[in-house]
């Protein structure tokens, strides 16, 4: 998937302050030539600063921020390998959609007629061939995106920025536009580093993602490891939905950690499922609601079982989501269920089992 | 909207609703709202405007007879201006100089408007703004004489100049010349240039100057790609704004040109009233207002690609 494994952009220590605020607290990590890299996080978490760092559209504070092994200390925005999508597009509108595209190739030595193509290829790569004469202000919202990703893609960059660009799209066009986007870079083979403060868009697009909060790198991992070993609670509950129960480290043995987990009694889990710390003491473990299975009468739990009530029911079609307080807790957990043809959907009150597996407990402290 | 579409929007034209009275039915319908929002203005524009226009107008194409206004219809009036010498002169001047005045004016007026938008800090543009408006403070006349004051044989410059011993006698070419008029005028119009430049250049998204530098433009060349051509409208409102009066300014050459370089109103003003000749005052008026309406409508069609709609 991608061209090349070497480090692409790098940033070492990287503090910026506006003022008293704090914006960026030390970041240091490595995005990679030819991956697609998200900035994941909430608003005010410091993302679009560390993306505009790259861009040189911001100074940094202290620390080092390299392109291509190129310490960009005093190099200008307009003389970086880097090209931006805007959150909002920023197409001229005083400009046609070709002079929009073709705006960065002033200097380039190529004759007219060989920018015009290159400009009507660009076009095409984006499915807009065509629309080069258009106003670019009556364009759609979807189609001002495809005109700021040819505009940036025609120049050749080592890495394209961008900055929530799809945001501002409806549901449908979005999930279009991740899977047009993801095959786009997987043809151009450039280093993309996206914005994001949608999980399930991070997840979808991402090779790696690092997930922000309050300026700091929360984690970075790839989308695999993000979901099913998150290292925090925070960083848990940012990614899709977890089920938090209380429990006590209670020892070590063997390579393993003993637990005594709320409502599901004694648990041995891996090192590998304790991310964080895990000395003894009060902590909680996290589960998916996916990895939880509800039982019906005659099943069997491969591994091993909790009693508990249905107290909530929320049907999706495919899915069934089902609140389920187990004996001994004073919360639900919510269970995820795919709906199979010929099994009834359960009634609140209704009792049952719930099956759980050691391993996809999650270990926080 | 014509009363058509009016009865359709009023109700769905079922028979109750069509028979209802002439009056309810005025009284939803949205254009006669319309009407009765703008007629004070309409009004108030119809009398002081249009009115006086008309007079003018009609004025001019009748006939002079000493003292009173015979109403017999001429082109006389026309014929005599078009062939005055003077009248050809003045005009050629009133263009010059207002032409001048624009250029300075705008000119001057960019870069206060830029910084403005660009460089001052959002809580303190409306500070700025009514800094600009000072000069409105004191009316138009009282300005044009402070000129006067200023750049006069005893002035303000010349006793100072004198005071620090750069000068032995004063200095004559300060007034009463067409410097001094486009000084006096550009200083006058100077916040009606820098008000709609200003109000161009903040509707900018800064993403946009972003984006240039982005694809590779420094500051400069982003500057003149992107912030020019969508600065343009103002530039273009700026440049009628300060044109059009500055051509029929009465005041500053009688005072700064001390009567020395006669503009057009100038022209108007000795043909109606020390001439006492209305009907030929009034053909000069229209005729002037002729060649200020051709211009601007030139210059209107030559920028016409930087008005076209924008977003």
């Amino acid at each position: 998937m991608s061209t090349s494994r070497a480090t692409m952009i790098e940033f070492d220590n990287v503090h910026k302050y506006y003022g008293d605020y704090h914006a960026l607290r030390g970041i240091s990590a490595r995005i990679n030539g030819g991956e697609f890299f998200s900035l994941l996080g909430p608003s005010g978490c410091g993302k679009t600063t560390l993306l505009r760092t790259i861009a040189g559209f911001e100074d940094i504070s202290s620390g080092a921020v390299m392109i291509d092994g190129r310490h960009m200390e005093n190099v200008p925005a307009n003389k970086r390998p880097t090209n931006m999508v805007f959150q909002s597009y920023a197409i001229f509108p005083h400009l046609s959609v070709a002079e929009n595209v073709g705006f960065g190739l002033r200097r380039d030595p190529r004759s007219r007629a060989e920018k015009a193509r290159a400009v009507e290829e660009a076009l095409e790569m984006v499915g807009l061939k065509g629309y080069g004469a258009r106003a670019a202000h009556a364009l759609s919202g979807g189609q001002r995106q495809r005109v700021a990703l040819a505009r940036a893609l025609i120049l050749k960059p080592k890495v394209l920025l961008l900055d929530e660009p799809l945001s501002a799209l409806d549901r449908k066009i979005r999930e279009q536009m991740q899977v047009e986007l993801i095959k786009l870079q997987r043809e151009v083979g450039i280093t993309f580093v996206l914005v994001t403060h949608d999980q399930e868009e991070a997840l979808v697009m991402s090779d790696r993602i690092a997930v922000m909060f309050e300026g700091e790198i929360a984690q970075l991992a790839d989308p695999e490891t993000l979901y099913r070993r998150p290292n925090s609670r925070r960083v848990a509950e940012f990614i899709g939905v977890m089920n938090f129960l209380p429990c006590q480290v209670t020892g070590e043995a063997g390579g393993h950690i003993q637990l005594e987990v709320a409502g599901l009694g004694q648990v041995e889990i891996e090192p590998a499922q304790a991310p964080g710390v895990t000395r003894g003491g009060p902590a909680s473990v996290g589960m998916r609601p996916e990895t939880l299975t509800i039982l019906y009468e005659g099943q069997q739990a491969g591994g091993r079982e909790a009693p508990g009530v249905v107290e909530e029911v929320v049907y999706y079609g495919d899915m069934t989501y089902y609140d389920v307080r187990l004996d001994g807790l004073d919360h639900s957990v919510r269970i995820s269920m795919r709906n199979v043809f010929g099994r009834p959907v359960l009634d609140i009150g209704t009792r049952t089992r719930v099956a759980w597996s050691p391993g996809a407990l999650v270990l926080f402290r | 909207m014509d009363s058509d579409t009016d009865v359709r929007n009023g109700g769905d034209s079922t028979g109750p609703q069509r028979a209802a009275p002439l009056l309810t039915r005025l009284r939803h319908s949205e254009a006669v709202n319309g009407w009765l929002l703008i007629s004070p203005t309409a009004l108030y524009a119809l009398l002081l405007l249009a009115a006086p226009l008309v007079t003018l107008f009609t004025f001019s194409f009748f006939k002079d007879g000493y003292l009173t206004i015979i109403p017999e219809f001429t082109l006389e009036n026309y014929q005599a201006t078009l062939s005055d010498p003077i009248f050809a002169a003045l005009m050629q001047r009133s263009l010059w100089v207002s032409g001048l005045v624009t250029l300075a004016t705008v000119l001057t007026a960019f870069p206060i408007a830029y910084y403005l938008s660009f460089h001052v800090a959002p809580a303190l543009k409306a500070r700025w703004l009514f800094l600009i408006t000072i000069p409105f403070w004191t009316s138009y006349l009282i300005r044009v004489f402070l000129w006067k004051v200023i750049l006069g044989y005893n002035g303000v410059v010349n006793s100072g100049l004198k005071e620090l011993g750069l000068i032995d006698k004063p200095l004559e070419f300060l007034l009463y010349n067409v410097n001094s008029i486009v000084l006096t005028l550009s200083h006058s119009y100077a916040p009606f240039a820098i008000l709609p430049i200003y109000v161009a250049l903040e509707k900018i998204d800064r993403a946009l100057l972003e984006a240039g530098q982005d694809l590779g433009e420094s500051r400069l060349m982003t500057f003149w790609r992107v912030t020019l051509p969508l600065a343009m409208p103002g530039v273009i409102a700026a440049v009628l704004i300060v044109f059009i009066p500055t051509i029929g300014d009465y005041v500053t050459p009688q005072l700064i040109g001390g009567g020395k370089i006669p503009m057009v109103a100038n022209l108007i003003q000795a043909r109606m009233l020390d001439m006492d000749n209305k009907p030929l005052g009034s053909a000069v008026a229209v005729i002037s207002m002729a060649i200020v309406a051709v211009v601007s409508i030139l210059f209107l069609a030559l920028n016409r690609r930087f008005l076209r709609g924008q977003k």
